[in-house]
């Protein structure tokens, strides 16, 4: 049995890689794609820690999050279509007209 | 068995029905809505008489009818009706005087061809109402909020024309001055809740009777100030005197009613004759169980009400108009009222306040009688020789001028001399104060006879001084009946109660307002007041030589104002006899200068010290509230540049926000450790 660190760090590394992806990216399509990683990362917890415990509430849990996930996506990229016919593109640093 | 007095009730809602009617649908019914009103009127003086005989029969009623404020361990606020003797008379007064006042209004007004009908008849149904609901209130609470409508009518019908510059002032000046006396009520109303817990008149937790028991140590009751029990009713005593001695116009606050008579004629009738003036006597009658216990505020309302009675008659003495005359005849009439409540004499104020009503509602309505005549011209030296040209008014006016005057046999003879016999009799029995009263009361008995006379010889005698009193306007039925009516009432109610007669020839049994009042409830009767009175009684020569002494006094004196005025005044062509006053007649004209000197209150005292309080408001209390709200704009227009559009800053300021989190809760938790 994988002892349930070697999980945690995937999970972590994982989800480090998506905050770096959300803090230096512009592009729109990349803040989603980021998005998806700092999920799965959470995902990947829950799945370990239900292996772990020998208790599938956890992995259940996550094909509930990964249904949302898709919705997510639907909507995000919903929103990138919207931001591309209003802004001529899809980087978001342009995309400033929602400030004080 | 549903008896009459179930319909109590009624005897309220029919007036206010009237001026619903009135307002609503005035316009579109004949006579502008007097009739409504005069059918009210009607049924309310029809119910009341039934129910004067049912309470003569011992039946009272004391029922609450509407809870509009309850709490579990609070006190409940509720409307109610009390009939026994006293509100029974009272009733059968404002209804009867309502009612010719509505009838005389056919006159007065429709006939003149007045405006604004509609408005007129509704001011004066709500009058009426508001004046009957504070007769039969069975609590402080609800007595204070029909004195205050009774006040508001008073504003509406005074300055029923609002066109002219006179009345609205008038109006208002009633409104503030009698405000300002309810100022105090209100706080002696809320004293009284604070005290007894209960506003109650009559019943088990009757606040007069819990103030009693409190007195002979039965039980505790709350009191403030650090007082004890008598000096805290005295306090409570004296605010709620306030009210009364703004809206019985007496010294200091008086200066409200001659103003007042800017309004319609038949108002100024209902107004001092039945309404408002009378309700601030009748709510010290009303509560003269709690009065009674508290001797310091029983000697104010005496020395208020001698002084008073002294006060006005003089400044009627020099009057032009006929109104103004009889405005300060009723300011001293109250003051008699209210010496006969301070020095223990229940039973003959409030006969006086019965035969006031008459004599002074027929004086009202026979000058609104004269004034239709003289074209509305008030200046009584426009007039002179009207009694061959309108006779029934003459005699009428002269009947209510006897009674005013205090000739016997005359109600006002009876009433006046019983009030004066009481202080005497108290005041031998050890009071100074009382004998003080006393005699400015008689002093006032000279000067109301010369007056009364001076303005019936100036009306009626002599030879006509104008063109409009050589061919006066003539009067109809709707004006001659009320008169013809109230003339005989002043004439005669002085019978009901002739105690001198008993006194003197020993015939028992003819002080039937003594029986009358005697009956109900037992610490609501005349015969449980005397037995709290404070005062013990001393006689010259006997109680039937006191008796005949002080009636003898006090006829001696009104005839010898009235031989005055008939020497000065009953002549031809009469003269100005003020002039012979000199500096006096000045002051007697400004009124002692009692608007003045509150006018300079007003502006010399009061404006300072609000300006004062104006600049504490201003810069404190405002100035913390403005402070507060520039802090935050200040903050506020900071902190929100950090909104800046750019969804990348968000996520930066996310994710240290989320780094700052577990770093706190990693120090806190020890993880770092």
């Amino acid at each position: 049995m994988v002892p349930p660190q070697y999980y945690l760090l995937l999970s972590a590394a994982v989800f480090c890689i998506g905050i770096f992806g959300l803090l230096t990216r512009r592009n729109a399509l990349l803040f989603l794609m980021s998005v998806e990683l700092m999920l799965n990362a959470a995902n990947i917890n829950l799945v370990a820690f239900s292996y772990y415990w020998g208790n599938v509430t956890g992995q259940t849990f996550t094909l509930f999050t990964l249904a949302l996930a898709a919705a997510e996506v639907a909507v995000g990229l919903g929103i990138i279509l919207v931001l591309y016919r209003n802004f001529d593109g899809v980087d978001v640093t342009n995309a400033t007209t929602m400030r004080w | 068995m549903a008896g009459i007095l179930d319909f109590a009730p009624a005897i309220v809602l029919l007036p206010f029905l009237s001026f619903l009617i009135a307002l609503g649908a005035g316009r579109y019914m004949p006579k502008g809505g007097a009739l409504a009103g005069i059918g009210a009127t009607a049924g309310s003086f029809v119910l009341s008489i039934a129910t004067f005989f049912a309470v003569s029969g011992g039946q009272t009623y004391n029922q609450t009818i509407y809870t509009w404020a309850e709490g579990l361990d609070a006190i409940n606020l509720t409307f109610g009706l009390l009939i026994d003797p006293l509100s029974s008379m009272m009733l059968v007064i404002v209804t009867l005087v309502a009612l010719l006042v509505h009838v005389f209004s056919l006159g007065y007004m429709n006939d003149e061809g007045e405006t604004g009908l509609p408005r007129y008849y509704a001011g004066l149904g709500l009058f009426t109402a508001s004046m009957l609901g504070f007769v039969v209130a069975d609590n402080l609470l609800m007595a204070f909020m029909f004195f205050e409508l009774v006040g508001l009518c008073s504003y509406l019908l005074i300055g029923f024309h609002f066109r002219q510059d006179g009345p609205p002032s008038a109006a208002k000046k009633a409104f503030l001055v009698t405000r300002f006396g309810d100022y105090f009520f209100l706080i002696g109303v809320v004293a009284v809740f604070a005290t007894f817990g209960s506003a109650a008149f009559a019943g088990p937790d009757a606040f007069p009777v819990l103030a009693e028991e409190a007195l002979n140590g039965e039980h505790s009751v709350n009191t403030f100030l650090g007082m004890g029990e008598q000096a805290w009713f005295t306090v409570v005593g004296l605010l709620v005197l306030g009210g009364v001695v703004g809206k019985s116009a007496q010294f200091p606050l008086h200066t409200w009613l001659p103003d007042a008579m800017e309004g319609p004629t038949p108002v100024s009738a209902l107004i001092h004759a039945a309404t408002m003036v009378a309700a601030g006597v009748y709510l010290v009658a009303r509560m003269y169980g709690f009065y009674v216990l508290t001797p310091t505020t029983l000697a104010i309302i005496a020395l208020i009400g001698g002084f008073t009675a002294l006060f006005a008659a003089t400044m009627g003495v020099v009057k032009k108009e006929i109104k103004q005359v009889l405005a300060y005849s009723t300011i001293s009439q109250y003051g008699y009222m209210m010496l006969g409540l301070g020095a223990g004499g229940y039973v003959a104020a409030t006969f006086h306040l019965m035969t006031h009503a008459f004599f002074k509602a027929l004086l009202f309505l026979g000058a609104g009688s004269v004034i239709i005549a003289m074209h509305h011209n008030e200046n009584m030296w426009d007039m002179g020789g009207l009694k061959d040209k309108m006779p029934v008014t003459y005699y009428a006016f002269l009947s209510g001028s006897l009674a005013l005057a205090g000739i016997v046999p005359f109600a006002g003879f009876w009433s006046k001399d019983e009030v004066l016999y009481e202080t005497l009799i108290h005041g031998l029995g050890g009071s100074p104060i009382l004998l003080a009263a006393y005699a400015m009361g008689l002093l006032a008995v000279f000067f109301t006879g010369f007056y009364t006379f001076r303005m019936v010889f100036l009306t009626f005698h002599g030879e006509p001084r104008s063109g409009t009193a050589r061919d006066p306007h003539g009067v109809r039925w709707n004006v001659k009946g009320p008169l013809a009516v109230l003339g005989v009432l002043a004439a005669t109610t002085g019978l009901v109660n002739m105690v001198p007669v008993e006194k003197l020839f020993g015939i028992e049994g003819i002080d039937f307002l003594h029986q009358f009042l005697d009956g109900s409830f037992s610490s609501l009767n005349a015969h449980h007041y005397a037995e709290l009175i404070p005062y013990s009684s001393g006689y010259i020569g006997g109680e039937a030589g006191t008796v005949a002494i002080g009636a003898a006094v006090s006829l001696g004196f009104a005839l010898g104002g009235a031989a005055l005025a008939h020497v000065l005044y009953n002549v031809p062509e009469p003269v100005e006899h003020t002039d012979k006053l000199g500096s006096i007649k000045t002051v007697l004209y400004n009124n002692y200068y009692q608007d003045e000197y509150q006018v300079w209150i007003a502006t010399g005292v009061v404006q300072p010290i609000s300006r004062v309080l104006d600049k504490f408001d201003q810069g404190i209390v405002d100035g913390v509230v403005n402070g507060i709200s520039s802090v935050s704009l200040f903050a506020g227009g900071r902190v929100k540049r950090i909104q800046t559009g750019v969804v990348s800053n968000y996520a930066a300021l996310l994710t240290l926000g989320l780094t700052a989190l577990l770093l706190g809760l990693g120090l806190l938790g020890g993880w770092f450790a």
